[in-house]
């Protein structure tokens, strides 16, 4: 398949199937899933074309460029390197997942709910092989539109107060991103060059001092509050317990991921003088995060508000990875972005089989499932012990390798990190004693004679995951030769920045 | 006056013949063949547009120099014609359900656009006095169509007397200018700062006052509101865009042709007034439960992001960077025109029932009562916040590329977050629409093909606009460079 523009296909295919099932009658469930899996799946099987990617070839591969606004240089330009590689396929096998168990939870406007999840896909799929920064943020606004319909039409009780708050708080980070991308492009025009927004141009560029801290700052916002960085992380919450399953597992899957990738794509090679400056107080933040986050989690009666707050501490993991500045620490942010994505999205995925047949989510409600329910509570001790971090499993790599970034970073932040390894025992040991094993609450009991154990479409929308969460804590090699070579292209970039010790904050 | 004068007002010279080819067709028309009357003005536009065409690239001063025809002007008539086809299009519908003479509007309408030519046309103030009470008459005229309603009267009443306090205060100002500089050519006036001292500064703030009065900058806005809410709501939107454009031809030929030849120091005036009136536009839009005046405070709110473009060519002093300045603002005057005339369009579509009121709630449900118009309204609404791949969106990058490259990011970073705050009350009208469950009485749709038909293309003009701008770019640089 040479010469076919793959990373195209990859990401406009969904846009097909939403064009597709906008001609089919909305009463016609059925075509309408078919098409909207059919559509996600094929864009799975594009995007394994993507597997081919060679880690010792060309920096960015599969490259497409084309002009598009030519009046300010902007330009259609894809492409792919490790990193990319390895969440177009989170993002690409998670859709697949997402969409296959809305099936029977989903039973309401059911026809604009697979094409918003479809456009969903394209939103996020064209963030990860953007290399113009007009197109990357045109797609990351794109994003943001479906995941706030998905939580104010499907989801729960509060959906619309959870929502606006999604949006507004992506919003001003995202807009303030925009006018760093623009002050950086016009800051590398007003040298003399050509109007153009080409990333691969534009970090190149030896940016001021003061340019540089102000679009860290910006680009830090917006990422910052989509990781969700502790003190941004207010609206997870929030966002997650009142979204439907699906939109869980897209947002905590891929969506976090979107401020992960930012950190590592955009803000260190345009700004690489002052990441560095700000790392300590990134480093702080992230080290809060991880501690805050596993200390709230403990104490959620609700199990997606815990699952949500354990995200913040995880996600924390990804930030001290990028900002210690070393091999370990990146490789390790990067593998445990997916790795978080895999075994969150599964969780979310769980707590939605058992919110389906009781309705209900508060863990103080459960209790003797493991009796009832075997195989159930086999699959959600499996995730749980991914999500702690045991070796074997695809957690476990992720935490290994930033906490070996981290000691050499600094022991005391290493230090402090451990401490969360066994907090996360905790909270997520504790709950899973009080879900499966614990006296059954009276409330469960009623449930009790309708209670059945997962359904095949259940265990066929997890069973990839299964794949991934044991394949990857096995066998994390082919993951990280295929990003390692990014990474290091990464930090190379920052540590050769000329300006690195003479930087000076403007204030 | 010879033929070349003629011929470089060609366009204004078919608008006129149009108006009384419309005027007289009218009288003869019998009371069920009156829809004729659209389809005679949006063809009868189309010919105007066409002679926008043959004018462009002229660039010449005709009349003595008090009309000039330059490619800035072109764009402007050409927005105007686009704006008055929309408007011609939109309106015929919401009338003949109120039983309001469809004529009468056509030649109104027409007549204000002949105003909007002049206005875009003026290298003198006399003639821009002339042109701007041309274009705001009618528009009086218009806020106060419905005659038999209260609120319309009301609207129609605050808006004439407040509009025609800001016209005395803007001729006082011409007259103090013509005082110190002995002249009303545009072209002369520049020294007004530099020689006028004290009583040249109050000449300026005169100016400055009657012309962004008419644009609805705070503090000048009080009439806006009510004005926008009496009107028939498709003609609410017309008055929201289509004096609003010629308000900004008047500040871009006031400030641009006259007071910036002198390098006049107006940048700090202009950019507190653009940060005051995108602020104060959506602070208030904020509290808005009627959608009608919602989109009428956001109205104000636009004409910060539009000021903010002024403010930017103020303070740039590369040329290149100036007309980008300038470009900003006719993007942003051309895509506002199209993405809120049929806002208040959809507003109007949904009070078939002429009693009923453009509130928040006649949008719930409205997604399950009529999927294609509510994903219409959400297009547009994301537009005017300004989400990708919208011609909002593009219009705000545009002033945000004009803006940080004249070096006043920090304004940037207010349209920014003020952005971010619009964003809030434009998608509370799509919570309504796709999140909350249809009222028990729902109010009845017009479904009319023409209002669709008119939905339709703005719609597919807003999209394709913001995916594919580049055509309009080359145009507007070159408009904007003929004012340099």
């Amino acid at each position: 398949m040479n010469g076919w523009p793959i990373l195209s296909l990859v990401v406009f295919t969904p846009l097909i199937g939403v064009l597709a099932i906008l001609f089919v009658p909305s009463r016609n469930h059925r075509l309408i899933r078919g098409l909207a899996l059919m559509a996600a799946l094929a864009s799975l099987v594009f995007s394994l074309r993507l597997l081919g990617y060679q880690p010792d070839g060309a920096e960015f591969q599969y490259r497409e460029d084309i002009s598009w606004i030519a009046a300010f240089g902007m330009r259609y330009t894809l492409g792919v390197d490790g990193l990319s590689v390895v969440l177009v396929l989170l993002t690409t096998v998670l859709s697949v997942v997402s969409i296959f168990y809305s099936f029977d939870p989903i039973q309401t406007r059911v026809k604009e709910y697979y094409a918003t999840m479809l456009l969903l896909m394209v939103g996020m799929l064209g963030v990860f092989v953007s290399l113009d920064l007009f197109l990357f943020y045109v797609f990351w606004e794109l994003s943001l539109i479906p995941m706030y319909l998905v939580i104010g039409i499907w989801g729960g009780p509060r959906r619309i107060y959870a929502t606006v708050k999604f949006v507004i708080y992506t919003l001003v980070g995202s807009l303030l991103m925009l006018v760093a991308i623009l002050a950086v492009a016009i800051a590398h025009a007003s040298a003399g060059n050509p109007f153009t927004f080409s990333y691969e141009t534009l970090r190149g560029f030896a940016y001021t001092d003061a340019l540089q801290a102000l679009a860290f700052v910006a680009f830090f916002l917006a990422f910052a509050i989509k990781v969700p960085m502790w003190p941004f992380h207010t609206w997870l919450p929030d966002a997650h317990v009142e979204a439907p399953t699906a939109g869980s597992i897209i947002l905590a899957g891929v969506l976090l991921k979107l401020g992960g990738y930012g950190f590592l794509r955009y803000s260190l090679p345009l700004a690489p003088d002052a990441a560095v400056a700000f790392a300590p107080i990134v480093i702080g933040l992230a080290v809060v995060a991880i501690l805050y986050g596993a200390m709230v989690s403990m104490v959620q009666p609700d199990l997606k508000k815990l699952i949500a707050y354990s995200s913040v501490s995880h996600m924390g993991f990804v930030m001290l990875g990028v900002f210690v500045f070393n091999t370990q620490g990146l490789q390790g942010a990067v593998f445990q972005m997916i790795s978080h994505g895999v075994t969150t999205g599964a969780l979310f995925l769980l707590v939605g089989v058992i919110y389906e047949r009781t309705h209900d989510r508060q863990i103080a409600h459960m209790g003797g499932l493991n009796a009832k329910l075997p195989r159930y509570a086999a699959i959600f001790g499996l995730f749980t012990f991914a999500s702690i971090g045991l070796p074997g499993l695809s957690g476990f790599i992720g935490e290994f390798l930033v906490l070996l970034g981290a000691f050499q970073y600094s022991g005391w932040v290493a230090a402090a990190t451990m401490l969360v390894v066994i907090i996360s025992a905790v909270y997520m040991l504790w709950m899973f004693q009080r879900v499966f094993f614990a006296v059954p609450s009276d409330w469960m009991r009623r449930f009790w004679p309708t209670l059945t154990d997962m359904t095949r479409n259940e265990w066929l929308a997890l069973a990839p995951l299964i794949l991934l969460v044991v394949g990857l804590g096995v066998l994390p090699g082919p993951v990280l030769d295929a990003i390692s070579p990014s990474v290091q292209r990464i930090l190379d970039a920052v540590n050769a920045s000329p300006g690195l010790t003479s930087f000076n904050l403007p204030w | 006056m010879n033929a070349d004068d003629l011929t470089a007002i060609l366009p204004e010279l078919a608008l006129t013949a149009l108006v009384l080819v419309v005027l007289t067709v009218d009288l003869f028309l019998r009371r069920e063949d009156k829809w004729l009357l659209t389809p005679i003005t949006v063809i009868g536009l189309g010919f105007v547009g066409y002679a926008c065409w043959t004018v462009w690239g002229l660039n010449q001063t005709v009349f003595a120099g008090f009309y000039r025809v330059d490619d800035l002007s072109v764009f402007f008539k050409v927005a105007t014609v686009v704006i008055g086809v929309l408007a011609a299009l939109f309106t015929p519908i919401y009338l003949a359900q109120r039983r309001l003479p469809l004529g009468e509007f056509n030649v109104i309408l027409l007549f204000s656009l002949i105003g909007m030519f002049v206005l875009a046309s003026s290298s003198d103030l006399i003639t821009l006095f002339i042109g701007l009470e041309l274009m705001v008459m009618p528009a009086y005229l218009l806020a106060g169509f419905h005659k038999t309603d209260r609120y319309s009267n009301e609207g129609g009443l605050k808006y004439f007397l407040l509009g025609s306090f800001a016209s005395a205060i803007l001729l006082f100002g011409i007259s103090w200018t013509y005082g110190l500089t002995h002249s009303t050519r545009l072209s002369e006036i520049g020294g007004l700062v530099s020689e006028g001292g004290a009583a040249g500064l109050i000449a300026i703030a005169m100016l400055t006052v009657g012309s962004t009065f008419k644009a609805a900058a705070v503090p000048f806005h009080f009439w806006t509101p009510d004005a926008y809410q009496g009107a028939p709501t498709p003609i609410t939107g017309f008055l929201s865009v289509g004096p609003k454009l010629g308000a900004f031809a008047l500040l871009v030929r006031i400030f641009g042709d006259g007071l910036g030849v002198s390098g006049a120091d107006w940048y700090g005036v202009m950019a507190v007034l653009a940060l005051l009136t995108m602020t104060g536009g959506n602070i208030v839009a904020l509290a808005q439960t009627n959608v009608k005046r919602m989109l009428a405070y956001s109205s104000i709110a636009h004409t910060g992001y539009i000021l903010a473009g002024l403010a930017a060519f103020a303070h740039a002093t590369d040329p290149a960077v100036k007309a980008q300045g300038i470009e900003a603002v006719l993007f942003y005057v051309l895509g506002y025109g199209v993405m809120n005339i049929a806002a208040f369009s959809v507003v109007g579509m949904l009070q078939r029932d002429p009693r009923r009121f453009g509130g928040l709630s006649a949008f719930a449900g409205l997604a399950g009562r009529a999927p294609v118009l509510a994903a219409a309204m959400a297009i547009l609404l994301l537009s005017l916040t300004g989400i990708p791949p919208t011609v909002g969106f593009f219009a705000k990058l545009y002033v945000l590329v004009a803006t940080v490259d004249a070096g006043v990011a920090w304004l940037a970073v207010a349209i920014a977050l003020n952005a971010a705050l619009a964003a809030f009350y434009y998608l509370r009208v799509i919570v309504y629409m796709y999140m909350r469950e249809p009222e028990e009485d729902p109010a009845p749709i017009d479904r009319s093909p023409l209002t669709t038909f008119a939905l339709a293309i703005s719609v597919a003009g807003v999209l394709a606009l913001g995916l594919f701008p580049d055509p309009i770019i080359s145009f507007l640089r070159q408009s904007a460079a003929s004012l340099l």
